[in-house]
């Protein structure tokens, strides 16, 4: 295991310090370290200036990458005093981190709103804060409604298909269960991906990059998150989706707490507002995630653009964590060397 | 030498700095990459040489520091080839055009790399000013790929390295007096064998720093390659930063890193020792 000695450079390295306000406020501090941009601005506006404002709680951005967050997760964890108080990673990047039990369990009396959260989101380690989840994206004037990640390997899609290469794990997954695995056995999405090689897919750094392809019409199809299909449509992109008959797999951004947080009770307060109602309308309009609460009603118009349909949640294939955490590596390699080499 | 202690004294400061901020870092992260990796622990405690190993039989990180190789030794010669020129002309200009000029050589720096790229992304994209162009003239129906290519992060190093290439063969330039060159003239020499014979047998130490210097940013290049080349084009110090931050495999990612400094260091050395032994004879 990771000793704290062994870490005390990478912590050195790693470790930023949050500008903190010479005054402090009533009710305390809490440290929330977060992405930046959009997230950050859409915190402030939703969940920090008209809930924990009013209780008197100073709130402390450390803005960073998952990267950076991960690192002083990691760096931190011998340490008795923790630098953060609330975590913001995503769900892949949060269970890899719970595994080296850096994060209390959230206690339902202190998170009141815990209680609203949809069941499948569940999780002992973190809240779920916002949601969406990969489909199928394409233009509906040079594609035909695709019905599976089986339509990427049709000859007539020869280098029209987009892969994000950030996505590569959730590419797998749905691969996967379209070569008859699960999300537990992603071992016969290797010869279906090698399969799509041959179909000559455009690979692209960033989701950017990629919508870039969809509008140029370099591209006609991708799979991609539902998030990203409402935002580039709501800017004009002729775009269409489809829940693939896989199923749609979820992305879901989560809030923990660490075990070293110096301010838990803020902490916990922090996470409940992340949960309240109103908050979470706030992100789904200027983001294009879902709520994960149950007592977030999204107008009609935003449910028809980023909601699902019972019948389509119910087919949401949630990652196995344990089994991801355990394949990501060997995965990764296999699409550096095999898939894109 | 009475003065030497006191001399040596006055690098110690900075050759504590240097020890602490650059030597320190660099010994732990040699000690990881003696560790083992499991995808559930991270980083475990060991001493094992085996991810150097793994780094230097898999021929995919062979291929990557191959073309890493390549790449650099190719932008190194480009570069030398583009500044020799600007440089000479730099070395030879007088009054206040030399600052101006010198300025302008150096403004690219003021700009990030990132955003230099960002520049090369806009200018070589399929929709780019480039292709718009050649659309526009009616010879090229379809777009040529130009981005995510070889191509693309060779001209990207090159714009990125020119000026240091540039300031470091002026500076030596300028310390060759203009008469020898004029005497050769004066001899009958042709300005090309002006070159051959004089200009650049005096200007190979700067050339060889130069090639030194440029080299080594080449090799340790990371965000033109990502950003120029994309997906399928792999250069050393982005699969570094791969394995650090996408598999958080940090003892494999400490290996890399310390191939990639070691063939650098080798060849950089080698290099300039071959060059010397030029200037020597």
């Amino acid at each position: 295991m990771i000793s704290r000695r062994s870490l005390l450079g990478a912590a050195a390295a790693a470790a930023t310090i949050p500008a903190i306000s010479p005054a402090r406020a009533d009710g305390g501090q809490v440290v929330v370290s977060t992405w930046g941009g959009d997230y950050a601005d859409l915190l402030a506006v939703n969940v920090e200036k008209p809930i924990l404002d009013p209780k008197g709680i100073e709130i402390i951005h450390d803005i960073n990458s998952s990267d950076a967050r991960k690192t002083k997760l990691i760096a931190e964890k011998m340490s008795r005093r923790g630098s953060m108080d609330v975590v913001h990673l995503s769900d892949t990047d949060m269970y890899q981190m719970a595994k080296l039990g850096v994060f209390e369990d959230v206690p339902a009396a202190s998170v009141p709103n815990l209680a609203e959260v949809l069941q499948p989101l569940r999780m002992p380690y973190a809240i779920p804060h916002i949601f969406s989840a990969q489909l199928l994206v394409y233009n509906p004037d040079k594609v035909d409604q695709p019905k599976s990640f089986t339509d990427f390997l049709d000859p007539k899609y020869k280098g029209r298909v987009g892969i994000p290469d950030l996505n590569y794990s959730v590419v797998t997954m749905g691969m996967a269960l379209a070569a008859g695995g699960s999300m537990s056995n992603w071992e016969p999405a290797k010869k279906i991906l090698m399969d799509l090689k041959k179909n000559e897919p455009r690979l692209y750094p960033s989701h950017e990059d990629l919508v870039q392809g969809l509008k140029s019409g370099e591209i006609w199809l991708a799979p991609e998150w539902l998030a990203r299909e409402f935002m580039w449509k709501k800017s004009g992109v002729n775009l269409a989706r489809v829940v693939p008959t896989e199923g749609a797999i979820p992305v879901i951004f989560q809030a923990s707490v660490p075990k070293n947080a110096q301010n838990k009770a803020n902490a916990w307060a922090y996470l409940d507002a992340m949960l309240n109602a109103k908050a979470q309308l706030g992100f789904a309009d200027r983001m294009g995630y879902g709520p994960t609460v149950t007592d977030a009603t999204l107008p009609l118009s935003l449910e028809q653009g980023i909601g699902f349909t019972p019948a389509e949640e119910a087919k949401f294939k949630t990652p196995d964590y344990e089994y991801q955490a355990a394949q990501l590596p060997a995965i990764l390699d296999f699409w550096n060397k095999d898939f894109k080499g | 030498m009475r003065g030497g202690p006191r001399v040596a004294a006055l690098a110690l400061p900075a050759t504590v700095l240097v020890c602490v901020v650059m030597v320190a870092p660099l010994l732990l992260l040699f000690r990881y990459s003696l560790n083992r990796y499991s995808p559930t622990e991270l980083m475990v405690a060991a001493f094992t040489g085996a991810n150097y190993l793994a780094a230097v039989t898999d021929p995919y990180y062979r291929s990557v520091l191959a073309s890493t190789l390549w790449v650099a030794g190719l932008s190194t010669l480009l570069t030398l080839l583009l500044g020799f020129p600007p440089a000479y002309a730099l070395a030879r200009m007088q009054g206040r055009w030399k600052s101006w000029t010198t300025l302008l050589v150096v403004f690219p720096l003021m700009v990030g790399n990132v955003v230099r790229a960002a520049g090369w992304m806009m200018l070589l994209g399929n929709s780019g000013v480039v292709n718009t162009a050649l659309q526009a003239t009616g010879l090229f129906a379809g777009s040529i790929q130009l981005m995510y290519t070889p191509f693309a992060v060779v001209l990207g190093i090159v714009t990125v390295v020119l000026p240091y290439m540039i300031l470091t063969l002026a500076s030596v330039i300028e310390g060759i007096p203009r008469n020898v060159e004029e005497a050769a003239a004066n001899l009958g020499a042709s300005p090309a064998r002006v070159f051959r014979r004089v200009v650049l047998p005096l200007a190979l130490p700067g050339v060889v720093a130069g090639c030194a210097l440029v080299f080594i940013l080449c090799m340790n290049a990371y965000s033109t390659p990502v950003l120029l080349g994309g997906p399928r084009f792999k250069m050393m110090a982005p699969a570094v930063y791969d394995q650090f931050v996408r598999t958080t495999n940090w003892p494999f990612g400490a290996a890399l890193a310390f191939i990639l400094l070691a063939v650098t260091l080798i060849l950089t050395l080698a290099g300039s020792a071959l060059l010397q032994r030029r200037i020597r004879a």
